[in-house]
């Protein structure tokens, strides 16, 4: 440390001297009532919707409701120390959040202070926390796929950059874990990822930047944190936060992903700040307008158009269903703004099939843009949603018991290990270039005469096999990214290759 | 209650109601070329004996007493005391049920009053009391400001400092020292922070030994 006090002093003296006096011109008024994290305030009349506004306690809040003689502000921090007949002071400009270099690798709360001890965000860049979306003339089709790094995911369900794919199912199937995976996996993609913990209890988001850090994830990623017990306020507006701070990124033409974990808790604090606010309850006592609170928060992924630099900002919003019952009010609403969503079933999780994805309503609406070449192809994972989908139906007539002729009872064998290839242990995302082998290599028929059990095991050995045997092969794939007739005769053989050494385990 | 004498509190939705009776009240009192008179007097009623005569504003509001009753106390209290259009207000007021607005349309009629009139209530507030000559000169410089008569009403507190502020309806000119002061602090540090933070490099590699 090469500091001295004498050294801040002087300089701190030179701040002195250089200040010009400025007569302070503000717009006041005073608190009516307080309580429950809102306040009504009597006077501020030239206060604008969504402007900031100032406590004496330093608290800072946003003009929410403008009424007739009274401005409803929601207070974002300590509400407590607020008393009734305190001077609030309008500050003319809107809610903003640092941006920048500085952000990545931290844990913020929703305004851009540090949770994780680590000092102060030392950026002077900030982001106004609600933007407008881009209009069509600044964006283009989705087209670069964003890997996932889960087989189920990129084979059948792919999420291009600029997408926005919900991901949705009850609590405890793994709908975290997804997001988290595509996290890991973008570590050599340059993606930035952000992830907004909303209304999550501290431990579990204490453990899943311990993951996070294990994998060497956090260099490239941004936690927004707004817990269980932070304020409804600070959770409805940690989505829209950690939105800009990507944004910062997808307008400098970087690549940015945004995890919305969960939007289920974001529309109940929304819920919550409307009702204290005495807006008109509608379904499910959400307030008329929480489908524009998601709406409006969705339309900023995008993928930009070349004149504005092409970055994009692909999100993963969470929704947690209550039973299954995706035909509650967000579910549907977030479901139909989305573009595509990943369904995850606890049936499937107990079953073992993890990630516990159902293959058949989940869908993704930007489909083969958002893949390589080499996955699209129709020996890869072109038709695999709709042979899977066959499996399924013959997999509940074969139960009936009935007698089977061999081509079905082959099917079904290929269906089983189809199934037990898509199983995908946690943290551990894949190449695409060993998915689309492995896939393949199961398309082919590789894995008709391995044991249900001994396909991972199986899948495990061949890729390593492809890697150290045939790295060329392997390399050209992942640069090509297409299947030709050429590459596939030669994949064919590297398999029969491998297939006449590999064992079974004993059991 | 919101019925303090407290001047924090507010209640807008009496406000409101204040504004509609203090715009009937002082029509009425204009048609007779009596409007200082009753203001005076409206002022005086509610500073000098509802303020003053806790007994005597709850006999006023009290839902258990009728209108009847609380119009004969009215004629008993102020009758051939009081302007006749004012003791008529009263007396609508009291059958109304809104003799607790009295305060609200006390504090609306000045206002309307001063805006039929092109004034304007300004509040000064400074850290010590000022001669009358320098207050002359503020009130004389803000009426140019605004364009307006100005009625000016000074407050003391000694934590500004120094200074003045000045209030105009919502709006407030801070002047003050303890605001400036405030804001030299904001601006010295978040600069000086800046500062550092271009060097931060030279922070870094301090590693315990």
């Amino acid at each position: 440390m090469k500091f001295n006090a004498g050294e801040i002093a002087s300089v701190i003296q030179q701040e002195i001297e250089q200040y010009e006096s400025q007569l302070d011109v503000r717009e006041v008024g005073t608190v009516l009532e307080v309580g429950d994290g809102i306040a009504r305030v009597y006077g501020l009349s030239g206060c604008m919707s969504g402007e900031m506004v100032q406590f004496p306690s330093g608290v800072i809040g946003v003009a929410f409701n403008l009424e007739e003689n009274s401005v409803g502000v929601i207070i974002l921090g300590d509400y407590l120390e607020i008393e009734e007949g305190d001077e609030v002071k309008s500050l003319g400009k809107l809610l903003s959040v640092p941006v920048g270099d500085a952000v990545i690798g931290r844990v913020l709360d929703p305004l851009g202070n540090p949770l994780d001890g680590k000092g102060p965000v030392s950026t002077s860049e900030r982001r106004p926390v609600e933007m407008i979306a881009p209009g069509i003339a600044g964006r283009q089709p989705v087209r670069e796929p964003l890997q996932t790094g889960i087989k189920a995911v990129d084979a059948m369900t792919p999420i291009g950059r600029g997408q926005r794919e919900l991901i949705i199912g009850d609590r405890k199937t793994g709908k975290t874990t997804i997001a988290i995976d595509t996290i890991i996996n973008q570590k050599h993609s340059g993606v930035k990822c952000f992830y907004v913990a909303i209304g999550q209890k501290e431990s579990s988001v204490a453990n899943t930047i311990r993951v996070l850090e294990q994998h060497g994830a956090m260099e490239y990623t941004t936690v927004i944190l707004a817990g269980a017990s932070a304020p409804a306020p600070l959770q409805f507006y940690a989505a829209y936060a950690g939105t800009a701070m990507a944004e910062h990124f997808t307008y400098s033409g970087q690549h940015a992903l945004i995890v919305y974990d969960d939007l289920s808790k974001q529309a109940q604090a929304y819920r919550e700040l409307s009702l204290l606010m005495r807006r008109p309850p509608g379904r499910e006592a959400y307030p008329g307008d929480v489908f524009y609170a998601h709406s409006r928060l969705l339309e900023r992924s995008v993928k930009l158009s070349n004149e504005l630099g092409g970055g994009s900002l692909t999100s993963l919003p969470i929704i947690e269903t209550l039973e299954g019952e995706v035909s509650a009010y967000i579910p549907t609403n977030v479901i139909s703004i989305t573009d595509g969503q990943i369904y995850l079933q606890p049936d499937l999780f107990f079953k073992g099939v993890r990630p516990a994805m159902n293959v058949g309503i989940s869908v993704s609406r930007v489909g083969g843009a958002a893949q390589i070449k080499a996955m699209k192809d129709k020996e890869v994972a072109g038709g695999l949603r709709l042979a899977l989908a066959a499996f399924r139906e013959l997999e509940a007539f074969a139960q009936l018991g009935t007698d089977l002729d061999a081509a079905t009872q082959s099917r079904l064998d290929r269906g089983y290990r189809m199934v037990e290839l898509l199983k995908q242990p946690q943290y551990q995302p894949l190449a695409v270039v060993d998915q689309v082998i492995a896939i393949f290599a199961a398309n082919k028929g590789a894995l008709d005469d391995v044991p249900v059990t001994q396909v991972g095991a199986f899948e495990k050995a061949f890729l390593q096999f492809m890697r150290d045997s045939h790295g060329e092969l392997h390399s050209t794939i992942g640069e090509k990214k297409e299947l030709s007739g050429e590459l596939k005769e030669k994949l064919v053989a590297a398999i029969a290759e491998f297939k006449r050494g590999w064992k079974p385990a004993a059991k | 209650m919101a019925d303090t004498t407290q001047t924090t509190t507010l209640d807008p939705a009496r406000q409101q109601i204040g504004t509609v009776y203090a715009k009937a009240i002082l029509g009425a009192a204009e048609k007779q070329g009596l409007t200082d008179a009753v203001l005076e007097e409206l002022q005086s009623l509610v500073e000098d004996v509802v303020n003053k005569l806790p007994q005597f504003r709850e006999d006023l509001q009290s839902p258990r007493l009728d209108a009847d009753k609380k119009i004969a106390l009215l004629e008993r209290a102020f009758a051939g005391r009081m302007q006749p259009v004012l003791l008529t207000s009263l007396k609508v007021l009291a059958r109304h049920g809104r003799l607790d607005c009295l305060r609200a349309i006390l504090s609306e009629a000045h206002k309307l009053s001063n805006d039929i009139r092109g004034r304007i209530e300004v509040r000064v507030r400074t850290a010590t009391p000022i001669t009358s000559t320098i207050r002359d000169q503020i009130a004389q410089r803000l009426t140019a400001m605004l364009g307006k008569q100005v009625v000016l009403r000074t407050e003391i507190d000694a934590e500004m400092l120094g200074g003045i502020t000045v209030r105009v309806g919502d709006t407030v000119l801070d002047g003050s020292v303890s605001a400036q002061l405030a804001m030299m602090r904001e601006a010295a540090v978040e600069k000086t922070a800046a500062r550092f933070r271009e060097e931060l490099t030279r922070f870094a590699v301090s590693t315990p030994a």
